[in-house]
């Protein structure tokens, strides 16, 4: 059954499942190997994270997302998807318009990359229009120097697919399979939560308010209370990518966003986590955009913004996020936004509460991710009503298991830890 | 009053019951729930330098204006100050004495 992904267009499948034809194909192909940034894009392009896109965008779309927030062809687009290469490595794989380049990761097939484009692009103008600023220490803007001279545009095919390593493994779903596990649990409103975190109260309670907001027209008789009988859920979308020092470790967000659901603070039938290969870039508001693109590939309905999706420092006003979306027109983005102010601990109410409707405005005590992870840090248990026991104990283990002692993202870790997936021999 | 950026240091039971026993409870605040934080303001200057000085920390713009994720280590540096001054203003000796080292 054809799918339909974002922009209402196909959703975009480039995979050769079969071995043989895929060692038959790449047969004879010039390679160049990939990082591991590329190589995630690719995987996540093949699969359809990004449909409509069907492979590192050319020079057109390119433009149209940077000057409009749209492709070429008029489908809203926020973040370009480049293959930056430069001259000498060009001149090192042969590569010209017209090539087909076997991707390799690892000394391993990975991708044919068919070269349609190679273009030059003014970054300078690619970080304001993207990020608002020129300022080098936005870490999307630095990245977006980084660059190197020149872009290749052209389709990706994936000839192998990524072996997803423990404990990553289950929660590794293509859009395909998180559509077809919807259908299976009967799911037919799904929310997502956007994640590169361990879940504090704060969290847990902002995928409350937006499952609740996302049932709020349906009659009380399909909003089911006995488990197993949901019609709807949250799902908790982790991203999986780039780290620096300081962050949660993958492992940890992964596992304890699920331990959530593990101790009954969701029912088992109404929460599900999976997991998304992408780099956070920072861009705030065009951020929040891309998120709904991907979100919309992978089948879902209503996607929760809280307060600062996706920003970092000063860059954007904390709700900057939610006027961008709301200027879209509700017919080019087909997932419904649920706007969600935070929530802090009030000690008059004894409780986690809304900012938004508690009247005890002076009292409040907001708890961001960053004060959380201090607390950690500073070897001292929260509170349950902060942090729930079961996922502190979670993000313990992990901290032994893989964080080499810690459940944040160290120099050991950036240098040791096994990436999330692998290529294998083809 | 300038504005002051706070370093929370938040402290365990053992640590609490020291305080107690040494007569500095009074410095604790409760937040989140009941848990004891020891809020060591900084001015701006001193938090600007405290970045410098570690640039794993990060500065909570957006929500709280605290100064976050400094390593334990240094942390326990300024508690032990505190408790050997008696006193939440200990942050310009702080760095007066990371900077000699």
């Amino acid at each position: 059954m054809e799918m339909i992904g974002h922009g209402g267009k196909p959703l975009v499948e480039q995979v050769i499942t079969d071995k043989d034809q895929a060692r038959k194909v790449i047969k004879d192909l010039k390679t160049m190997p990939v990082s591991r940034q590329m190589a995630t894009e690719a995987i996540g392009i093949a699969y359809g994270f990004f449909s409509p896109i069907e492979g590192f965008m050319k020079k057109a779309d390119v433009e149209a997302t940077c000057k409009k927030m749209e492709l070429a062809d008029g489908t809203v687009w926020s973040i370009p998807i480049v293959y930056d290469i430069s001259d000498q490595e060009i001149a090192d794989y042969k590569i010209q318009q017209g090539d087909k380049i076997l991707l390799t990761y690892d000394g391993n097939p990975l991708a044919i990359f068919d070269i349609e484009e190679i273009y030059t692009y003014d970054k300078e103008g690619m970080a304001q229009d993207v990020y608002g600023t020129k300022e080098e220490k936005h870490p999307g803007v630095k990245r977006t120097y980084a660059y190197k001279d020149k872009f290749l545009g052209g389709k990706i095919t994936l000839v192998n697919e990524p072996k997803i390593r423990e404990p990553f493994t289950s929660y590794f779903l293509t859009p395909r399979q998180h559509r077809e596990l919807f259908t299976k649990k009967g799911w037919q409103r799904i929310v997502a939560h956007q994640t590169r975190n361990v879940p504090h109260s704060g969290h847990e309670w902002l995928m409350k308010h937006a499952y609740i907001a996302a049932h709020g027209d349906l009659p009380v008789e399909q909003q089911e209370t006995l488990e197993g009988r949901a019609i709807s859920g949250v799902l908790v979308n982790c991203i999986v990518g780039e780290k620096r020092t300081g962050d949660y470790i993958d492992e940890a967000i992964v596992l304890c966003q699920d331990e959530l659901r593990k101790s009954g603070y969701f029912r088992n039938d109404i929460h599900m986590v999976t997991m998304t290969f992408w780099d956070m870039r920072y861009a705030g508001p065009r951020e929040a955009v891309h998120h709904a693109i991907i979100r919309t590939n992978l089948g879902l309905t209503h996607h929760m913004f809280g307060r600062d999706h996706a920003g970092v420092g000063t860059y954007y006003h904390s709700y900057q996020a939610h006027h961008l979306l709301m200027s879209i027109p509700k017919e080019k983005l087909n997932i419904t936004p649920i706007y969600v102010l935070e929530w802090a601990y009030c000690p008059h109410c004894g409780e986690v509460t809304c900012v938004g409707l508690c009247g005890h405005h002076k009292e409040l005590q907001k708890f961001s991710g960053t004060k959380i992870r201090s607390i950690i840090m500073d070897e001292v248990k929260p509170t349950r009503l902060i942090f729930r026991p079961e996922v502190f104990d979670v993000v313990m283990e992990c901290s032994k298991k893989y964080g080499f002692g810690s459940p944040f993202v160290t120099t050991q870790y950036l240098e040791q830890a096994k990436p999330a997936f692998s290529i294998e021999p083809l | 009053m300038a504005e002051t950026f706070p370093i929370n240091i938040w402290i365990n039971e053992e640590r609490f019951n020291a305080l107690k026993n040494a007569g500095l409870a009074d410095l604790l605040k409760e937040e989140l729930a009941g848990m004891k934080v020891l809020i060591v303001p900084c001015t701006a200057s001193q938090r600007d330098k405290i970045l410098e000085l570690y640039p794993m920390a990060k500065f909570d713009a957006a929500t709280t204006k605290s100064i976050e994720l400094l390593p334990k280590a240094v942390k326990d540096q300024i508690y032990n100050l505190v408790v050997e001054k008696k006193s939440m203003e200990v942050m310009d000796e702080f760095i007066k004495s990371v900077a000699k080292s």
